[in-house]
Parts: structure tokens; sequence; C-alpha cells
């Protein structure tokens, strides 16, 4: 079968192959029902996911997921594996938004019994939870401070009463990246989010509140502690202006290396360098010092949930129970082990806007999950519901532990605006029983549900196609969204 | 000076925007115009300080490219709005003189966040009727 120039092979009902061809080092593997594919080669992701297979070495495939959609260099939904000798680093292979994430607390709140307060809470998260555009944080960083977060990341928040231990425990790596460098990042950089510590920011990033609705694997949701009817929280940001301005910086560096290294490839925001490199190292300690803020800022803006919750209900930690099930970034790259043609071997994996999803007995998830899995959120649009899933075996094999990270858009913004109006969008999500609280009605109308996809088909083709295991679906009662 | 226009071209997840004018320093004036008219409504800001964004060398892709990110740090460093740009250049060293102000939250509303200027798709084409640029912003 050929979408328009692209030959692509249909492997199984859920993942495609694209062979290698001209400078492709290694075939592409997308996941992706036959329905869903019909939307994907609308745009040029494809053609990405091709562009990918070329950076010098890359292993195994250049993997697309389900949710895959027109990034800018790499799709968003791209999965690379690199060789750390041979390889390259490349800023647009992890995104401008790096360790953009999501963190799910959980509660001993049900949504039945807290309904009648929605209203009051939904407003005071409003508040107190600062979204929108130039929004500022209630942290007040000093110079030092700032130095601090980005080589402590959530160890800075504990330290200075944000966060406890077990929150650390229930964060993917613990919070902190290791080889963090803040000399590596530039000063516009840091003063771009010198205010925005403790901010959701704006577009698709959002706090919600959601009822547990369905149980698919309940020895994994009773392990995350999850049960029907139960309230979670769900939290959707990452670097902010930082961490945007982190790979900005780089991109320059990379282009200027490979100038000067003579590494022609197809798109100019593939911009890389070697892994082993000067520039390659020091783009590795500034994304590792990004990737501290964004675990810094999701860790803030839990403590702010979790305080302004006990206040409003007026209940104490214990009986509101508000606790991290995890805290798992979808923007990424690390040093990882895995098996290549039956070899261990440690490889760089990129992941933009792809989650990692480690199996039951990987030793970097916590000793909770041991038996069922690492938690994987996967949130939908704001009026369908949102997905917990746990990482499997397959993961692995297939996809160098990684699976889909949303919905993906499938409606471009102007497309969504013009379709609806923003008061609209209150009403229609009202009727469908979501509260909305927003700062801006524009992005509101930008992120209606008809602009995704069908959250549950993406889940469906990742759980099929034995790369995550469907856990949970969550549905939405109330958003806050920038 | 001869303003240029912009408009929204179809893509999935960001903004890809098209600029066309009579020349190139009116493609680089518009092009810095469409970027803030896509953050706020530009007649809520006064002209009451002004600005100057320089870049030399380089093809007027580059150029472009250095002249919008130089001016989007205007907003997200500095909080500064551009109301109307004018750019001029010579031996190919450009400089674009912005007016604006400082974000007042009372009077002017951000519609959105536009994280970076991206160099993916970045084209700037010249024809019979004048030169036409394309760029993406990632939101």
């Amino acid at each position: 079968m050929r979408f328009e120039d692209i030959p692509l092979r249909q492997i199984s009902d859920t993942s495609w192959e694209i062979p290698r061809t001209g400078g492709m080092l290694v075939p592409g593997l997308v996941f992706a029902s036959g329905e869903m594919m019909q939307d994907i080669v609308r745009d040029q992701a494809l053609r990405q996911v091709i562009n990918v297979a070329h950076l010098p070495g890359i292993l195994y495939r250049s993997i697309g997921m389900p949710d895959i959609h027109w990034g800018y260099g790499f799709p968003i939904g791209g999965v690379a594996a690199m060789d750390v000798e041979e390889g390259v680093i490349s800023p647009g292979g992890v995104g401008y938004d790096i360790n953009c994430g999501v963190r799910l607390l959980r509660s001993n709140l049900e949504i039945e019994g807290l309904r009648p307060r929605l209203p009051e809470l939904v407003a005071a998260l409003h508040r107190e939870v600062p979204s929108g555009v130039g929004s500022t944080g209630f942290v007040r960083l000093a110079a030092k401070d700032m130095d601090k977060v980005l080589a402590g990341g959530s160890r800075w928040t504990a330290a200075n009463g944000y966060a406890t231990g077990e929150d650390l425990d229930f964060t993917e790596s613990r919070g902190m990246l290791p080889g963090a460098d803040p000399d590596a990042v530039s000063e516009v950089a840091k003063r771009r989010g010198h205010d925005q510590l403790g901010t959701l920011g704006a577009g698709n990033h959002f706090l919600e509140i959601d009822e547990v609705e369905e149980l698919f694997f309940p020895e994994a949701a009773a392990a995350y502690g999850l049960f029907p009817g139960q309230a979670v929280f769900f939290l959707h940001t990452g670097s902010r202006g930082l961490g945007y301005q982190v790979c900005d910086d780089y991109l320059d560096v990379m282009s200027a290396y490979m100038r000067k290294h003579r590494i022609d490839l197809p798109d100019r925001q593939l911009a890389c360098a070697h892994i082993r490199s000067d520039e390659g190292r020091r783009y590795l300690s500034a994304l590792a010092a990004a990737a501290n803020y964004a675990f810094a800022n999701r860790q803030v803006l839990a403590h702010q949930v979790r305080e302004t919750v006990q206040r409003v209900l007026g209940m104490g930690p214990r009986d509101a129970g508000i606790r991290v099930v995890y805290d798992v970034g979808h923007n990424n790259a690390k040093f990882e082990s895995h098996e290549l043609d039956g070899r261990r071997r440690e490889v760089l994996v990129h992941r933009k806007g792809a989650t990692r999803a480690f199996p039951a007995g990987h030793p970097e998830i916590p000793d909770a999950y041991g038996e069922v899995g690492q938690p994987v959120f996967i949130p939908g649009d704001m009026g369908t519901g949102s997905y917990v899933l746990a990482g499997v075996p397959g993961a692995m094999r297939m996809s160098f532990g990684s699976t889909c990270h949303g919905a993906g858009r499938r409606m471009s913004r102007t497309q969504a605006k013009q379709s609806v109006r923003g008061k609209s969008v209150f009403e229609a999500m009202e009727k469908r029983g979501v509260l909305v609280a927003c700062a801006s009605h524009r992005t509101l109308a930008e992120e209606i549900p008809e602009a995704y996809k069908d959250v549950g088909a993406v889940v469906d083709v990742v759980d099929r196609a034995g790369i995550a295991r469907k856990v949970a679906r969550l549905r939405p009662v109330a958003v806050v969204k920038g | 000076m001869t303003r240029g226009r912009y408009r929204l071209l179809p893509h999935t997840a960001d903004l890809r925007v098209e600029i066309r004018g009579r020349d190139l320093p009116a493609v680089y004036a518009a092009s810095v115009e469409a970027l803030y008219s896509l953050l706020t409504d530009r007649r809520r800001v006064r002209r009451g300080e002004q600005r100057t964004l320089s870049v030399s060398g380089g093809t007027p892709e580059d150029r472009l490219f250095r002249i919008l990110r130089q001016a989007l740090l205007l907003l997200t460093v500095d909080r500064f709005l551009v109301r109307d740009a004018g750019a001029t250049m010579e031996r190919g060293k450009v400089a674009v003189t912005l007016h604006g102000e400082t974000i007042d939250p009372a009077r002017h509303v951000l519609y959105r966040e536009i994280k970076a200027v991206t160099g993916h798709g970045l084209a700037v084409e010249r024809g019979p009727s004048g030169v036409t640029a394309r760029f993406l912003l990632d939101v």
C-alpha cells in the first residue's frame, strides 16, 4: 500500500512498516489501526518518521505511536533510540516543552460525595493554581535557588516544604535526572522560567478532576490505589518557558555542529550532535536541568492542589488522602538499558510525545508497582475521558519501553475555533457534566473535544499491540485550563 | 512602507503562517506584526515605546528566523507587546523598528502561549508579485 509517495506495509491490525529506502538507516514502525492510518496520512507525520530514520546511530526502527501527528523535525508521538557511541542527540527529538508530562493524584474522596462542593472547589483551584498565558507562580526564586531547582528537581521541592518523600518515590527518576548542569542553561532561559515555577501554562495543559469510571485490570488498579467512583486529580504541564528556551538555544548549537561536521539531514529541525561530543554532552546537561524544572513544577502544583482541596473541604491530609499515583514525562531523552538482537545495550531513547512504559519487574519503577508495571497516563480530550495504563514486556521488545501519550489532534486550532464559539463550549461541556474554569475562551475553543482523535481508539491500539495494558478509564468532572 | 498580509495555513497541532509583502523588509515587518496579532489584539497596544531588532548575514530564511525569535523574546522575557513594525535593509543588514508597550493586564489579553518559532518548513520565496514567507509557530 502507498499513501502518496510513502510505501506502507501492514504488519498486523495495529502496526505498519515503512520499508527502508534512500538514506534511511532503519525502517519505520507505526502503531495504528487501518482507520487511524487514514487520518495519519493526511499530514506530514509519516514523512517525519522517515526523516528520523536518517539520524546517525538510530537503532532498530523509527517508531510512531497511534497518536502521532505532524511536529517539527520529529513527529509528535515519535520514539527513536540511538547507539551511545555512534548516535546523536537531537533537541527536536525531545520537543520544546522538555519533560512535559502528567501526574495523577489519587484521593480518599468519592465524586458523588464531592459533587455539591465541586463549583466551590473548581473556583478555588482556578484561583490557586496559576494558569493561562503570562501567569506567574507563587514560588519566588532567588538566582541561587533557580540553580538548585535545575540541579535538584523534586528534591529541591522536598527541601522547601512542597513535597514528601513519598511524592518523590512515585515520580519517574524520583523527580531528578542525574547530570543536570545549571551552567548549561542560558540566562535567557532562566529569566523565562524565573516566575513560572508552579504554573500550568496554556494550550493543552490542564488540571482535571476525574472520576474513576471503569477498571480493566483490577490488580494494577489496586496497586495504584484506584477504585470506581474515586475522585482523582490529573495534572498536565512541563518545563514552561525555561524548557522552550533550552530547546531553542541548543537547536542553534546543533545546527552549527552539523555544518562543522557536514551532517546532512532532510530537515533542519532534526539538528543534532553526537552524544559523545562536547555539544551533545552539554545539551544533555541542559536537558536534564530543564527536566528537573518540570518535575519541580508539577510537584509544586501538586502541593498547591493538595493544600487547596484540604482547605476548601476542611479536611486534614489523612482524611483527604491525596497521594501521588505516579508522575511520568512524555518529552525526554534518557539513557536506558535495552535488549537488541539478543544482547543488552545502553541506548539513548528520544521520546517526543511518547510515554515511558516499563513492565513489571523493571528496576526503575516503584516497588509498590513491581508486580503490575509502571503506571502510564493518557489524557484524552476534555469532554470524553482519560486512561490509566500499565507498562508491559511487549513495549520493551517493540518500542524501547514506550507507548502513546494522548489522543493526538485531528483538527487544526483554526478549524476548531471556527467550528465553535468559546461560550458555547462552556455550555456544551456543562451538558456533558463537566465544569470548566479557564483563563481564555479562545484556548477553550481550540481545545474542543472534536479537535482530538478518539482516545479510546488510541488506547485500544496500544493495548492490542501489546505495548501497554488498559487499567482504568477516567471521566472528567471538572477542568481548569489556561 | 507597504504592509504585508498574513494568513494561517492548515496544520494539525501548531500555527503555520504565510506572509505576503512587496519586498523582504515588508515581509520581515509583517511577520513580526503577524506574530503579535496571534498573541493579542494589537489595536489595544499603545505605541508608547520603541525597540529595535537587528540581524545581518545569512539567507533571507535565516534572517526571518532570527527576527521572529528575537521578537518573541521581547514578550517572553521583557513582557513587551508590539503594536506595529517597520523594517529597513541595507547590504544584508536588517533593522526592525517596533512600537509598543509593556503588558498591562488591565488592558491586554494574551490569546495563547507561543512556545517557539521553529525552523520547520521555513521558506522565503520571491515571485513576480512580491515576496512570500512561511513559518511554523509551536503552540
